[in-house]
């Protein structure tokens, strides 16, 4: 793919994001309630500081108005305030993001690292002992909840063992790598559990479906070893669905771990998520929301480049 | 020292045992208790660190800021930056020549620096009013400044407040919240000022660090004024580190593994779960809050038959509903629950019914109310059907709720739950768009019942209006003499037990999970929380560093 057809496909999924805007808006403003009902349990605070601030936020306007005034400000690069806080969304969000992205990406690499291989042993050896152990273990990671497996490794590793923290990202006044890591360890292992499950089982079927192809039969009647015919012939080819699979959790990487995060005090994007979702605060949850559809949006483009590198045969024009 | 009341049966003796060391503590904290750092667990997410500005509890901000005055363990006002609490009998409060309007004057405490080491002065007390009261300035909690007139600062040491009528409560409002430091703020934009993240105050500990999302660090402040009863400087410990925790789960095992050492209202399942636990302490007391049922008047049920709400009255049966909660609840039968000592009447005529099924059956039946072949009772065609609201998800409410909707269906009244979410829940409670709804009112030291039940009361979703009991209400937050208070509070109660618009339950408990080695510590029951004395708090040494000495 050139890198003028590149920036026309960036430039062609601009006008997708307007529409997802107008949708993502009217779903938050359809949530019952508002921000300022987080005070309605208060009995100090008094109905006149509450219209204050309705006022204050634009909240008393007609919707439209504050869609328009909304998309308006955010193409000025100025994402409003939140309400719960009274800090710039952009530093909310910013202040956020590394941690979601250390651990989406660790998770993410660990997930690759373990599911390619299992995948493709799966596949070689299917129907033995290992890959029916495999297999189990990969229907495990499907079906074990997040949160119980997350309860698991705190009991063992942290309350038994005490080899780990059980939660948060640092140590207070030591934010060493090695720190960093024994903190990232668990999260990393629960959010990667469920996508090497997941993926190893796409990559097994895919595989054992191209090796049933006539070129794989003709691979091994040219004299290729299994191997070979394997890494060479068969992953290749079976690498598209999954590449589609990868790239739709890329996204995911960016919008942070709702469950993970917050069993493990993990200070990322899928924990302000939740607050601000608590919280109605709809400036935060706008931008965490556009957020999510531009890494989704690009993780499609990135999908759509990657299909082209594996197979030749996929050209865009 | 006496731990409040509501100590779950089963901690009766760990219970003692703390009793009994603390105040072992308390009787001499010698130097080698000064020091260390204690980690706290807190299961929210904290938005900004100004009192002012936010919606959760200040378990960080009460030991950082202070007020004039603080609500102790049992409730009662102290002194803290003032000298005294303002009162008729010693003159701080005066009440002008018609009666109809007062003066509060404080005389402030010499030698207070802030944190910086700025001098703490009536200036101060001044620019909190007039700062929380600009429009301009987007607080929530705003609540006293408009009863205000003007504020007199004779001199460094003296502010008198004029108020525009008689306000018993002054004490639960602004001056109690927290003084602002005018020489840090003034001619700031409050609503964006970098104080909301890093306050600066008068309290014994000074912010350090605030990591969104992860922790809040105080250092001890050495300029701190408060000594303890031998004149040592307080508060004995060096640091304070607020952990984030939001997983209830993970706040456990923070305890168990030790890196919590102290978690402030922890749920009940929580509680039952550390229970036994080695080196792990469980604290509880009641807080100034209760569980009630309340009636939906907006709709047209025979919910507005004052026969049925008394036979519902008396088919609850609070044991049950303090069994399922672990055995810490208190019942009461009165929206003034008893640690209210200034205004709780426990007269028959002043609570509402109690447990009584049999007579609950015996007036529905002469009521005319016949049960049908499924049990459900019905009249002239309307059934006694309800739909019963509460907070999903808030797991000791929803049992709660099981257990009514089963004690209800003995007496022939079948209620269905109606549950909904955080806000729409709110919403609905707002809108009165329930029959029967289940929830907890928490409120200040010194509540002001007419926003529950009043017939303009901004939480009167209920739609509940009786003009003898505003009357009733409108004396109690307009009078000042103790007696007469106290009769209009009984009065109050009086109607209440007679009307029936809700049913108050249970009190709240507040369950703390500390390490042994804090001492010390008291469950407040306020919203000023637990950190209100955290300057007198201090860690034991370590069983094997005790043994080495």
């Amino acid at each position: 793919m050139s890198v003028a057809l590149l920036l026309r496909r960036l430039i062609g999924t601009l006008p997708i994001l307007l529409p997802i805007s107008l949708l993502l808006f009217c779903i938050v403003h359809l949530a019952p309630g508002g921000p300022l009902e987080v005070y309605a349990d208060n009995p100090s605070v008094t109905p006149e500081a509450l219209e204050q601030i309705r006022i204050a936020y634009g909240l008393d306007r007609p919707l439209p108005v504050q869609y328009l005034l909304w998309l308006k400000s955010m193409m000025a690069g100025d994402w409003g305030y939140s309400i719960r806080t009274g800090r710039p969304v952009m530093v909310e969000i910013a202040e956020r993001l590394p941690a979601t992205l250390l651990l989406g990406g660790s998770a993410m690499a660990l997930s690759l690292l373990l599911a390619l291989p299992i995948g493709v042993l799966t596949a070689a050896l299917r129907r033995s002992t290992i890959d029916h152990l495999l297999t189990f273990l990969s229907f495990s990671g499907l079906s074990i909840p997040v949160f119980w497996l997350a309860l698991m490794l705190q009991l063992l590793f942290s309350i038994t063992l005490g080899w780990l923290p059980a939660a948060g990202f640092e140590t207070i006044g030591d934010s060493g790598p090695l720190d960093r890591l024994a903190h990232l360890a668990m999260p990393a292992v629960v959010l990667s559990f469920a996508t090497v499950a997941s993926w190893s089982r796409y990559l097994r079927s895919s595989i054992v479906e191209v090796l049933k192809q006539d070129y794989i039969r003709t691979a091994f009647a040219k004299g290729h070893n299994f191997a070979g015919v394997l890494i060479h012939h068969a992953l290749r080819n079976a690498l598209i669905p999954v590449v589609t699979i990868i790239s739709l959790e890329l996204a995911s990487v960016i919008s942070g771990a709702v469950i993970t995060e917050t069993v493990f005090a993990w200070p990322g994007i899928g924990r302000l998520f939740v607050e601000s979702m608590e919280g109605r605060d709809y400036p935060v949850l706008m931008g965490l929301m556009m957020l999510g559809s531009v890494s989704l949006v690009l993780a499609n483009l990135l999908a759509d480049i990657v299909y082209a590198v594996i197979d030749p045969r996929i050209r865009y024009e | 020292m006496s731990l409040p009341g509501g100590v779950g049966p089963s901690l009766r003796g760990a219970a003692d045992a703390f009793v009994a060391l603390a105040a072992l503590g308390a009787c001499a904290v010698s130097a080698q208790n000064y020091g260390g750092t204690l980690t706290v667990g807190l299961p929210y997410d904290i938005d900004t660190l100004n009192v002012y500005t936010t919606a959760t509890l200040g378990d960080v901000e009460s030991a950082v800021v202070e007020g004039l005055l603080a609500p102790d363990q049992d409730a009662r006002y102290v002194p803290v930056l003032a000298t005294e609490v303002p009162t008729l009998q010693n003159g701080g409060i005066q009440l002008t020549e018609n009666g109809a309007a007062m003066r509060v004057t404080y005389h402030l405490r010499p030698g207070v620096t802030w944190q910086d080491g700025a001098p703490f002065t009536s200036a101060d007390v001044k620019f909190t009013w007039e700062a929380v009261k600009d429009p301009h300035y987007l607080a929530e909690s705003k609540d006293g400044t408009k009863e205000v007139l003007s504020i007199d600062i004779p001199d460094d040491l003296t502010v008198s407040v004029n108020y525009r009528t008689v306000a018993p409560s002054f004490a639960s409002t602004l001056f109690t919240f927290g003084i602002l430091p005018r020489h840090l703020l003034a001619g700031h934009d409050l609503n964006h000022d970098p104080y909301n993240e890093v306050p600066l105050g008068t309290g014994p500990f000074q912010v350090k660090e605030f990591r969104r999302g992860q922790y809040v660090v105080l250092e001890r402040n050495p300029h701190y004024w408060r000594r303890d009863a031998a004149g040592q400087a307080l508060p004995y410990l060096d640091r304070v580190i607020y952990k984030l925790i939001p997983d209830s789960n993970t706040m456990g095992a923070l305890i168990r593994a030790g890196e919590v050492m102290l978690a402030p209202r922890i749920p009940f399942m929580l509680a039952k779960q550390l229970q036994g636990a080695a080196n792990i302490a469980l604290v509880s007391g009641p807080m100034l809050g209760w569980a009630r049922l309340d009636f939906g008047f907006k709709r047209d049920t025979p919910l507005r038959d004052p026969i049925v709400r008394r036979a519902i009255a008396q088919a609850i049966n609070r044991a049950a509903l303090i069994k399922a909660a672990g055995g810490y609840p208190v019942a009461i039968r009165s929206p003034v629950i008893p640690l209210l000592k200034d205004l709780f009447d426990d007269s028959p005529d002043a609570t509402v019914p109690d447990f009584d099924p049999a007579a609950a059956n015996r007036a529905l039946d002469d009521a005319g109310w016949r049960r049908d072949a499924d049990g459900i009772r019905s009249r002239a065609g309307v059934r006694l059907a309800f739909g019963i609201t509460t907070q999903a998800g808030a797991i000791d409410h929803e049992i709660a709720e099981q257990i009514i909707i089963a004690e209800l269906k003995a007496i022939g009244v079948r209620v269905a739950a109606d549950n909904k979410t955080g806000i729409a829940y709110r919403e609905a409670r707002y809108k009165g768009a329930y029959d029967l709804l289940y929830g907890h009112w928490v409120t200040a030291a010194d509540p002001v019942y007419s926003v529950f039940y009043g017939s303009h009361g901004p939480l009167n979703g209920q739609g509940y209006a009786s003009p003898a009991l505003d009357a009733a209400l409108a004396r109690i937050e307009s009078t000042i003499a103790p007696a007469p208070r106290r009769a209009a509070a009984a009065e109050m109660q009086r109607i209440f037990a007679q009307d029936l618009p809700s049913l108050p339950l249970v009190t709240n408990v507040s369950i703390a999970a500390m390490t042994t080695r804090l001492k010390n510590f008291h469950i407040n029951p306020t919203n000023m929380t637990d950190f209100v004395d955290i300057a007198s708090w201090y860690l034991a040494p370590l069983p094997t560093e005790a043994a080495a000495r």
